[in-house]
């Protein structure tokens, strides 16, 4: 038994038609250099089975003969292992991307240092009082004084609500997150369906996983992300602890409550921002708020106004949080009643006054407000290094990935080359096949013709 | 992968950039707390002290006032009180007749209002030597009480540093039972009823009280010392402070100068090496 005399023709046709996929691949790549999220993609070429050729000439061992060659598959250049490490950062940069974003407003509501903030108005306020103790008996520098203590109070107020302002705002962002991740989740679940489905019929949809390693990397943005591969390349996902995403069963649609275990991403860094961070500053305020009214009011009440009466607030009794924080509307409205003296009916005494305005620079409020400041100040920074660690080590990842995954135009060029070589050979071996059947065909038997 | 790389740069340098021209527009080098959270916070510290500073010297500069005022009016009471001596001195002398001795105590006796006029001072709408009843009159015409109290009024020159800065008019110009008041009441007393001897002692009394009013007026220099001197530690302070705040809060204009140009060089040069690297493929050199 021997071999077609046709059989070239088809080894031939083979390489041509490999050629030309492994082709088809490189344009698909060129096309996709700029496609976010797309692996490039590599035709696997294989040698064909070969034909086994037993016969009487070749002894025990069958001989065989190549075949040609044959696409085996499309394969996804990617390292899923980079894809983890990736991700991992991508949590980091979410996180302090929103941690600094809202330290940055805090920062600008603060307005410190300059001659505008709460600093600046503490000031004002001590040097009124002790305007009053050089001249207690007039009733314009009382009148500053109840002036400068409203200013103090509706800065508190202003900065107070700035802070409750972001705080909100961070909440909405929250909701907008979240519902971000939940639409995320769904597009998941719906790519698993059509990839289990491709699988099933043995196709590799490279594009779909593309696509799906995509949406994965934005949800890690968001928030923890923890993913498993099972059977058919379905993902199962879970997002700060809570099932987002369960194989090709369903997606979930998640609620705050739900994240058990929210650790990174931008997520829990607003819910950490709008949670504790927030609160704290604000907790901190009132503290500053309530220990001015305090200790302002203990000695005022023990001095004299300027018609004898004592027992006389300054601020007014039931605002001590920094949103509440006002001068008593009796003392607001007339201003001789300032208790500056510390004795009736001695205009001229200023002892209460003195007291007061010794206050400057106190541990519970001029101390703690710039304690306070410097507070916010290192959060804002560490926020800031830590976002900045985090872009260099994703932005390093992601060159990582790049070159794994990415399309390089130098290297699908040379492809390109290659396999327009390639294919131009194997046209080239079909051809010389086509001239041996030529000799057979046409000019074999023509003895005598 | 080269893009991503020369765009996270450029942003890099851009950002510096950015700060740095900030820095030179505002003249700070602290724009916000996140710049030096430490330095931050001693900016605040030594705007506070300055602040501080600032009021000290206000209120010196009234004490000051408030004492010059003092001075000037016990200077005047001096005067009359040796105006007062001198006219003693005459009527304890034998040759002086009785008719004579009316006119000068009646000259005493005007003597006695014009103490008690300048007693009265104010300074800023205040009495100077009531204690701390300022808005009362220390002396009357009616009659020689003193209406004021002993109190002191005490001014804040430094931290925790408090100055007593009224004389009480009681204590100096004195009332019908002591003092100024007293011993020249006394001697116009005795001038009319020619009694002489009593005269020559009274002479004894005023230089007496003459001599508390030196004291007194002694008291007030010293005092008028140690707001000079408080004055000068606190400008002094002021300087370095001010000069402390500035190296912590002011940009260094010079390096940010020099700093703004050389990051613009960066930052150029990397948008050029940036475009050229970017366009560059095999596809340039494939024919």
């Amino acid at each position: 038994m021997g071999i077609s005399t046709f059989f070239g023709l088809q080894t031939a046709l083979s390489g041509i038609l490999a050629q030309q996929r492994a082709l088809d691949v490189t344009t698909h790549n060129i096309a996709n250099a700029n496609t976010v999220g797309y692996s490039r993609q590599e035709a696997v070429l294989v040698a064909s089975p070969a034909f086994t050729m037993p016969g009487v000439s070749t002894g025990v061992q069958p001989a065989q003969i190549g075949t040609g060659v044959d696409v085996d598959q499309y394969k996804r250049v990617r390292d899923q292992f980079i894809d983890v490490q990736l991700r991992a950062q991508t949590m980091r940069q979410g996180y302090y991307e929103a941690a600094s974003d809202g330290l940055e407003q805090v920062e600008l509501a603060l307005a410190e240092p300059s001659d505008t903030g709460l600093n600046a108005l503490l000031h004002t306020f001590w040097n009124a009082w002790q305007d009053v103790s050089n001249n207690p008996e007039s009733p314009s520098t009382r009148q500053a004084l109840v002036q400068a203590g409203a200013n103090l109070a509706d800065a508190f107020h202003s900065l107070d609500s700035q802070l409750q302002t972001i705080a909100a705002q961070t909440g909405q962002n929250v909701t907008s997150t979240l519902a971000e991740a939940n639409q995320l989740g769904g597009e998941i679940y719906g790519l698993n369906v059509q990839i289990a489905n491709a699988i099933a019929t043995g196709a590799t949809p490279n594009d779909l996983l593309d696509q799906r390693d995509l949406l994965v990397d934005r949800l890690a943005q968001l928030g923890n992300v923890s993913v498993t591969k099972g059977p058919l390349e379905v993902l199962d996902v879970t997002f700060g602890g809570a099932a987002l995403v369960t194989g090709t069963t369903s997606s979930a649609t998640l609620t705050e409550p739900d994240l058990t275990s929210l650790t990174s991403g931008r997520l829990a860094g607003l819910v950490n921002l709008r949670d504790t961070v927030l609160p704290g500053y604000r907790t901190s305020l009132d503290a500053i708020a309530s220990s001015l009214v305090t200790q302002t009011n203990a000695l005022h009440a023990t001095g004299y106004d300027l018609s004898g009466s004592t027992g006389i607030n300054f601020f007014a009794a039931g605002g001590t949080t920094a949103a509440t924080i006002a001068v008593d509307s009796t003392v607001f409205g007339d201003p001789t009643r300032v208790a500056a003296a510390s004795a009736t009916g001695q205009p001229g005494d200023a002892g209460i006054a003195l007291q007061i305005a010794a206050l400057r620079g106190s541990a519970g409020v001029d101390g703690a407000y710039t304690q306070l400041v410097t507070r916010i100040g290192s959060d804002a920074r560490d926020a800031n290094r830590a976002l900045a660690n985090a872009t260099l080590l994703a932005n390093s990842l992601a060159n990582r990935r790049e070159s794994v995954s990415g399309v390089s135009l130098d290297e699908e060029m040379s492809n390109m080359i290659r396999f327009q070589r390639g294919f131009q050979a194997s046209a080239r071996a079909l051809n010389a096949m086509d001239e041996l059947i030529d000799v057979i065909v046409n000019r074999m038997g023509r003895v005598g013709l | 992968m080269i893009s991503r790389n020369v765009l996270a740069d450029l942003e890099l340098v851009s950002g510096r950039l950015d700060r740095t021209r900030a820095k030179l527009t505002s003249g700070k080098e602290l724009t916000r707390p996140s710049d030096d959270p430490l330095l931050v916070g001693r900016a605040l510290q030594y705007r506070s002290e300055l602040a501080a500073n600032r009021q000290y010297r206000r209120a010196i500069d009234e004490a000051t006032g408030w004492h010059e005022a003092s001075d000037s009016s016990l200077s005047a009471i001096s005067n009359m009180l040796r105006r007062a001596r001198d006219l003693a001195v005459g009527g304890a002398n034998g040759a002086s007749s009785p008719a004579a001795r009316q006119l000068m105590a009646t000259e005493v006796d005007q003597l006695i209002e014009g103490i008690k006029t300048e007693a009265n001072a104010q300074y800023a709408g205040r009495y100077l030597f009531s204690g701390t009843t300022t808005l009362t009159a220390p002396y009357s015409t009616a009659d020689d009480a003193y209406h004021g109290n002993a109190s002191t009024i005490n001014r804040e020159i430094g931290p925790g540093v408090q100055l007593q800065v009224n004389t009480v008019g009681s204590a100096v110009v004195g009332d019908a039972s002591s003092g100024i008041v007293k011993a020249l009441r006394d001697l116009s007393a005795h001038l009319r009823a020619n009694d002489l001897t009593a005269v020559a002692s009274d002479l004894t009394a005023i230089d007496a009280v003459h001599d508390e009013l030196i004291t007194a007026r002694a008291d007030i220099g010293s005092r008028v010392n140690r707001l000079d001197a408080a004055a000068e530690r606190l400008s002094e302070l002021e300087e370095s402070t001010v000069r402390l705040l500035s190296e912590t809060e002011d940009a260094d204009m010079a390096k940010t100068l020099v700093d703004v140009s050389t990051q613009q060089a960066v930052y150029e040069s990397a948008l050029r090496a940036g475009a050229r690297i970017v366009q560059s493929s095999l596809l340039d050199f494939l024919r």
